[in-house]
């Protein structure tokens, strides 16, 4: 039997910051009935706990997925500490414990990504010009490194050519997304938080710093007009629940190597 | 870290399997209903069992669910639509019915309405469940938690009578301050054994340390520190308003957290009743 446990970070304050987990475990339910046995759920700071998590869990075979965009804190301390895990596989319990890296850094994040600013862009009103995506990330001057995972995927997505310039800006470190967005070179400008929730940054901070008034925002610009399309945070869409099932399955590789 | 830890045990039981059929052996044997939490459960011949909420034993007209995973949903927010980070708090909202089939789904229904209670029950049962006292949980804490090391024992147990008593969590606590401090509270008469500080109480108890650190730095002529008369502020505005509108449940840098009130109970009103005799003595 096998067994999927998604990792979140919940919150004691809001559901939005669960929601997603709940979302993709459902999703994942649905598509890959034949792969696992059984998906659940566990979190920081709401219930189940990392702590009691895996008692609960009846499989032999347990895939672990850190919830998180980047490599740092959480899924190199806390999950590993709470979890009781001893490295990338474990054998506890009579069960045999894989723990995958965290989303932001796998390949295909970049795809999902791309397929969040192409459900933005569906049915809206395009003006001529260039164009321009901005992956917003958290950042923190506190650890230079969880800014890495952003550029990463920048730079994954320039390689396609889709997009005439990409750019990175961060909400707690350089260079700032007033900034980036402010002076980017392009008519047209797609915003993708890198965030795995929706919550106070996406809600209220970055749409008051770039004074958005929505989805679709115009403003003038010594050019012309710039239009501003603002997408919701990419950990919330549907295609992240494949990228879980792949980061679960990529875990394999790990077991077939040692 | 190694790339495969090995793994010592012998003899291993998978507590996730035998807990559920512990526990739907316990509610089949019921003559009529068990009560989990604040969860009536009834089984039936065929191997089914219907959920609801203990106050609505004999309600009707109830929303239908007939999945285990709707459980989340019944769980997921109180009666007023207020985020739920604590399931085992007394606040499981009503007007619902879940009918599932089989111990499997019984399992899945419980494990969204009380996380990994029915694993903790059995093992209590069993007197397998392992007890983390508040001391070794403290000890693991990083980050902004890493200072409820430095709580003191007066401190853990006032903590835990705000946060943990049957008046705002129904499990049984179980652990204590350390092995030679007992954690001196009502623990409760619920069927959820509580092992170990949750992530609710450890940001509780990193609220109550800072008001510790606030006491040592120093109170004011009368006796009271800053946050406790900001407190009193905030209770006679809201009083004077004619609505005292509780904080959100974790939310315990507000003044209006039932919790947070439910501390200043323990300590802050013994100051107040003492200040108020020693004035009327004067008279």
């Amino acid at each position: 039997m096998k067994a999927l446990v998604i990792v979140g970070h919940g919150s004691h304050l809001s559901g939005d910051s669960s929601l997603p987990v709940f979302e993709h475990a459902r999703r994942i339910r649905e598509r890959y009935a034949e792969e696992y046995d059984e998906v659940v759920e566990c979190f920081w700071k709401e219930e189940p706990s990392m702590r009691h998590v895996l008692d609960t869990v009846e499989a032999q075979d347990v895939y672990v997925v850190p919830a998180f965009i980047s490599e740092g804190y959480f899924t190199q301390q806390v999950i590993p500490r709470e979890l009781d895990l001893a490295g990338p596989v474990t054998c506890k319990g009579g069960k045999t414990v894989r723990y995958a890296g965290p989303l932001g850094t796998f390949e295909g994040m970049a795809d999902v990504i791309m397929e969040r600013a192409e459900d933005l862009l569906r049915h809206k009103r395009i003006r001529p010009g260039r164009w321009g995506l901005v992956l917003i990330g958290h950042g923190t001057d506190l650890n230079k490194s969880s800014g890495g995972v952003i550029y990463l995927n920048a730079d994954r997505i320039k390689r396609r050519n889709v997009y005439d310039i990409v750019e990175v800006g961060f909400l707690d470190q350089d260079p700032g997304i007033g900034d980036v967005v402010g002076n980017i070179e392009a008519e047209n400008i797609v915003l993708i938080p890198v965030f795995i929730a929706e919550g106070w940054h996406t809600r209220e901070t970055i749409p008051e710093d770039l004074a958005l008034t929505g989805e679709v925002t115009v403003k003038p610009s010594p050019s012309g007009y710039k239009t501003i399309f603002y997408g919701a945070p990419v950990g919330t869409h549907p295609s992240m629940a494949d990228l879980i099932a792949s980061r679960a399955r990529e875990t394999e590789v790990v077991r077939n190597v040692s | 870290m190694s790339e495969t830890s090995p793994d010592t045990s012998v003899e291993v039981t998978n507590v996730a399997v035998a807990s559920r059929v512990a526990f739907a052996a316990w509610v089949d044997e019921a003559l009529d209903v068990r009560t989990f939490g604040q969860v009536l459960i009834r089984p039936s011949a065929s191997g089914a069992y219907c959920l609801r909420h203990r106050d609505d034993a004999e309600a009707v007209n109830l929303t239908f669910y007939d999945k285990p995973w709707d459980a989340r949903e019944i769980a997921r927010l109180t009666e007023s639509g207020q985020h739920r980070p604590l399931k085992s708090s007394p606040n499981l909202r009503r007007g619902w019915e879940l009918r599932v089939s089989g111990t499997v789904a019984l399992a899945v229904a419980m494990n969204y309405l009380y996380p990994a209670g029915i694993v903790h029950w059995y093992l209590y049962r069993e007197g397998q469940l392992r007890i983390t006292n508040y001391r070794e949980n403290a000890a693991r804490q990083s980050g902004i938690y890493k200072r409820v090391q430095h709580l003191s024992d007066e401190g853990v147990q006032n903590a835990a009578k705000a946060c943990c008593e049957d008046a705002v969590c129904l499990k049984k606590t179980l652990w204590d301050v350390d092995p030679e401090t007992t954690l001196e509270i009502d623990r409760g008469e619920g069927e959820i054994p509580c092992p170990e500080p949750c992530s609710v109480f450890v940001s509780f108890a990193r609220r109550i340390r800072l008001f510790e650190r606030e006491t040592k730095r120093g109170l004011d002529a009368a006796g009271f520190s800053l946050s406790e008369k900001e407190d009193l502020a905030a209770l006679v505005e809201a009083g004077a308003a004619g609505v005292i509108r509780l904080a959100r449940e974790a939310e315990f840098e507000e003044p209006l957290n039932e919790r947070r009130l439910r501390y200043r109970k323990l300590t802050l009103l013994p100051k107040l009743r003492t200040a108020q005799d020693a004035s009327s003595h004067e008279c």
